[in-house]
């Protein structure tokens, strides 16, 4: 019991010493920490803004609805841009038949989308026109807020109605309920039914930026550029019941499409199909290997300072070569010596460290504030940094430090 | 308690310097009692300071055997010399080496902080013996605002703070007027009086009369070894 308190006291006085070695040569002293800061900072931020970028991407998969598929009618080349010239084909049909013979299938949501212009007195917008049918909603997640969503019978009589995204709201009817309100989209009227509950925005994609029109309306007056066929569609979602007939299916739908499609052995796909698994697991690996690149960048900034540690402890125990052999001489032991500079450099460090943790979390405060971004600062990070920066003080300072300790007592004593 | 204080036989220091081996200290053999107050003189380049080095746990020997309070120094490792220096020995050096920026109370309590006491006991023994020294008004000062013989005085008395066995001096007046010269064989010799074993290395035929007994060194061995006929006493100031 009383070794352990002659140790901690030991280290106490190594702290003490350590702390007048640092104030005689305080600009010294701050200089080097500001590496150390500077890198430690860097370090937190980075994790910080690569746990944002991960939020924000599971937020705006969160948003494309779940247990869900993506039919495209685009060829499965894996990876690499499609070309347009590979532009298959995909009907409402087969969304259908998907329904009917894919088990564990909830819903078939076809979609087209087309760009749009809307104009009202005084006002004009442009932005994206989903043409959708009322299961657009429940496999998608989305839903009016106000007024209503696409009903069976607007669908059907190719209604000229439309639901409305918030930005779209506030941008054209900016103190009016747009409920009822008319608008001209491409110069026909349409007359507003309801808003879609606000989805937010992600890295800079507003999800509030469009417009949900019946499909059979967008069809039949709204597309720019025709389609192949009558009821060719630019995506179909597939909506499951869970997420284990969503792997079956996924396999289901692609046995199902190729049938239809008189797709021979051996021959690609003419369609992709998405799941929003894949798309989250996709995802998150890109935002990983974003995170650890910023990581990495940053982990060099914490190497300079780490090594401007040890270069300035090396200058040290020079400069006190003589102070070291007076030290031996008045009985203090090669570990004595050693713990005296590796807590000067440890002292440095911490005290780099915290800075940098603080200003760290500043930062991203301000951050959140400025750029509307989720970067975190979680206690893990800074328990991990602040332990990092001790660490790199331990490291960097330890050759000087034993450098000091191997010291002969009377050739130090000597030394000038 | 008969046992001498200190027993070298045949010690032998070589330094290598440009090919050639030097024999700094050439087999040298000697016994210090304790309560002996001797003086080791001789030329620079005499081998004096070596062979002091070697006492005091500083310096290893190349060969010859070394007897430091019945133990041989041979045997113990880096820790076991230190831990000697610490009990056994007081140093006192000519240019003092007190730590700058440092008060002398801390200055003295260093050789405290490495024998392992606390904090309040570490205060307590540096301030009795800076009192003991008459330096008890001036336990806050930093050696910049001290003179060359309080400097000396805070140096003796970190030398004494862990009541070692002897007091190692290398010329510890070498830096100093004669009046504080004086002084400070005074100190020695009232020291010497209560009982501690002191050496002292100096070229100064005058400074080594304050001793009883006198060791004269050249190229690396004893030339003569007597006690020392007229002594003077001085009086400690």
């Amino acid at each position: 019991m009383s070794n352990v308190l002659n140790s901690i006291a030991g280290w106490g006085v190594n702290i003490a010493i350590a702390m007048t070695a640092l104030r005689t040569n305080l600009m010294r002293s701050i200089l080097t920490t500001l590496g150390v800061m500077i890198g430690v900072f860097s370090v937190i931020l980075a994790v910080a803004v690569g746990n944002g970028a991960q939020v924000s991407v599971t937020q705006q998969i969160a948003t494309l609805g779940s247990n869900m598929a993506i039919v495209l009618p685009q060829p499965d080349r894996g990876s690499g841009p499609p070309r347009s010239a590979d532009r298959g084909r995909l009907t409402e049909r087969d969304g259908q038949a998907i329904l009917r013979q894919v088990p564990g299938v909830s819903a078939v949501a076809p979609q087209i989308r087309s760009s749009v212009q809307l104009v009202t007195p005084g006002r004009s917008a442009t932005t994206q026109a989903i043409g959708a049918t009322p299961e657009f909603g429940s496999v998608s997640n989305i839903t009016a807020s106000e007024g209503r969503f696409l009903s069976d019978s607007d669908v059907g009589a190719a209604a000229r109605v439309v639901v409305i995204g918030q930005t779209v709201a506030n941008k054209l009817f900016a103190d009016v309920n747009p409920i009822g309100e008319t608008v001209r989209i491409n110069r026909a009227p349409f007359k507003v039914i309801g808003v879609l509950e606000s989805k937010g925005s992600n890295l800079g994609n507003d999800n509030d930026d469009q417009i949900v029109v019946p499909i059979t309306t967008l069809r039949q007056r709204l597309m720019t550029s025709a389609m192949q066929g009558p009821d060719d569609v630019s995506f179909l979602f597939v909506g499951f019941e869970d997420e284990e007939s969503l792997q079956a299916g996924e396999k289901e739908i692609q046995r199902i499409l190729r049938e239809r499609y008189h797709v021979p052995k051996g021959r690609i796909n003419p369609f992709t199909v998405n799941t929003t698994t894949e798309i989250a697991e996709t995802t998150g690996q890109v935002t990983q290997i974003f995170q650890a690149v910023l990581v990495a960048i940053a982990s060099i900034s914490l190497l300079v300072g780490g090594i401007g540690i040890m270069n300035i402890m090396l200058v040290s125990v020079t400069e006190r070569t003589r102070e070291i052999g007076l030290r031996m001489a008045l009985g203090a032991k090669r570990s004595d010596i050693r713990n005296q500079f590796l807590v000067e450099a440890a002292v440095l460090c911490v005290i780099g460290g915290a800075i940098g943790l603080t200003l760290a979390v500043l930062a991203a405060a301000i951050f959140q504030q400025v750029a509307d971004f989720p970067a975190p600062v979680g206690l893990d990070t800074a328990l991990m940094s602040v332990a990092f920066s001790a660490v790199i003080g331990i490291l960097f300072g330890g050759y000087p430090a034993i450098r000091a300790s191997r010291l002969s007592p009377i050739e130090a004593l000597r030394s000038e | 308690m008969t046992a001498p204080l200190l027993e070298t036989h045949d010690l032998v220091k070589d330094y290598v310097i440009g090919g050639e081996v030097l024999h700094a200290v050439n087999g040298v053999s000697l016994s210090i009692k304790r309560g002996e107050f001797v003086a080791i003189m001789g030329a620079s380049g005499s081998g004096k300071s070596t062979f002091m080095n070697m006492i005091g746990c500083l310096d290893v020997p190349t060969s010859g055997t070394l007897l430091l309070d019945g133990i041989d120094t041979k045997t113990l490792d880096s820790d076991a010399l230190a831990e000697i220096r610490n009990r056994k020995i007081g140093f006192v050096f000519q240019q003092f080496n007190l730590l700058a920026r440092t008060s002398a109370l801390d200055n003295v309590a260093v050789p405290l902080i490495y024998a392992g006491l606390g904090y309040t006991e570490r205060r307590e023994r540096a301030q009795a013996k800076l009192e003991a020294m008459g330096l008890g008004n001036r336990l806050q000062n930093t050696p910049a605002k001290l003179s060359g013989g309080q400097q000396q005085r805070v140096a003796i008395a970190r030398a004494l703070v862990t009541d070692p066995l002897m007091l190692l001096a290398d010329e510890p007046t070498g830096a100093l007027d004669t009046q504080t010269s004086l002084d400070i064989m005074g100190i020695f010799q009232k020291l010497n009086d209560e009982g501690i074993t002191v050496i002292v290395v100096t070229h100064e035929p005058d400074i080594a009369e304050y001793a009883e007994r006198r060791i004269v060194f050249r190229d690396g061995r004893v030339i003569e070894d007597a006690a020392v006929k007229s002594r003077r006493r001085a009086v400690a100031g």
